[in-house]
């Protein structure tokens, strides 16, 4: 038995997050500009990665701090 | 070949967009200048390249400009090896923006949105973006196929959303 095959339109929110490898990426993009379904989804998660980065920041603040208290 | 239609829509990205995506790379360079300025100068770069392709539509070329700016982002830090646990953090004066607080808030509810998605969900979003992880490198860690992880990563993402939107910090 095979493994299912993989969704191409899912890849849009590791596109969006910018974790693809560079190849995947490019292949994509590619994708994106001819997919509407994906094009509508990525306006969808556009918000999130910068949600994202507050909490990476709060963490890498915090890993600073830690850091400079010791 | 490029035609004109290439060029007027670049100037009208660069009029319409270019502070605001200033703006997004300066935070999300940590308030690096010279840094922000080459990586939107690289953003409008690659959005001729595809100038053609895309449709004109506001909200979707803004999303798209974002995600090619954070690529780009990304790309240089691994370049540079710098993990964003690393990053030096910016002076004092330079994070200490009026919305200072407001990202603590965003900070927190997250991270409580992180907490109600599945442990299958979470752990797709935390060992790929917040680690700074490519899909193949959290593949290997948690010992799932790539295709896995990224089915994860898109449920959980959209699931994410949705949660943010419900607790008012994403439209």
């Amino acid at each position: 038995m095979s493994a299912p095959a993989h969704n191409v339109h899912e890849d849009v929110a590791a596109y969006a997050l910018g974790v693809l490898d560079e190849e995947e990426h490019q292949a994509f993009e590619q994708h994106l500009l001819s997919c509407e379904k994906c094009q509508v989804e990525l306006r969808e998660l556009s918000e999130v990665p910068d949600l994202l980065d507050a909490l990476r920041e709060r963490r890498s603040d915090a890993l600073s701090e830690d850091r400079t208290s010791h | 070949m490029k035609t004109n239609d290439d060029r007027i829509l670049v100037e009208d990205l660069y009029q319409e967009f270019g502070a605001s995506l200033l703006r997004y790379v300066r935070k999300a360079t940590g308030n690096d200048l010279q840094w922000a300025e080459d990586v939107v100068q690289e953003t409008l770069l690659r959005a001729w390249q595809n100038a053609g392709k895309l449709r004109r539509e506001r909200g979707l070329l803004w999303a798209w400009l974002l995600t090619v700016a954070r690529r780009i982002i990304i790309d240089d830090r691994r370049r540079r090896g710098v993990r964003p646990q690393e990053v030096e953090p910016a002076e004092p004066d330079a994070v200490s923006t009026p919305d200072g607080s407001e990202r603590s808030l965003e900070a927190m509810i997250v991270s409580e949105a992180l907490q109600e998605l599945s442990q299958e969900h979470r752990e797709a979003i935390e060992h790929t973006y917040l680690r700074d992880r490519t899909i193949g490198e959290a593949a290997e860690i948690l010992g799932i196929p790539p295709g896995t992880v990224k089915s994860r990563l898109y449920y959980g993402i959209r699931a994410l959303r949705g949660i943010l939107k419900e607790k008012g910090v994403a439209s």
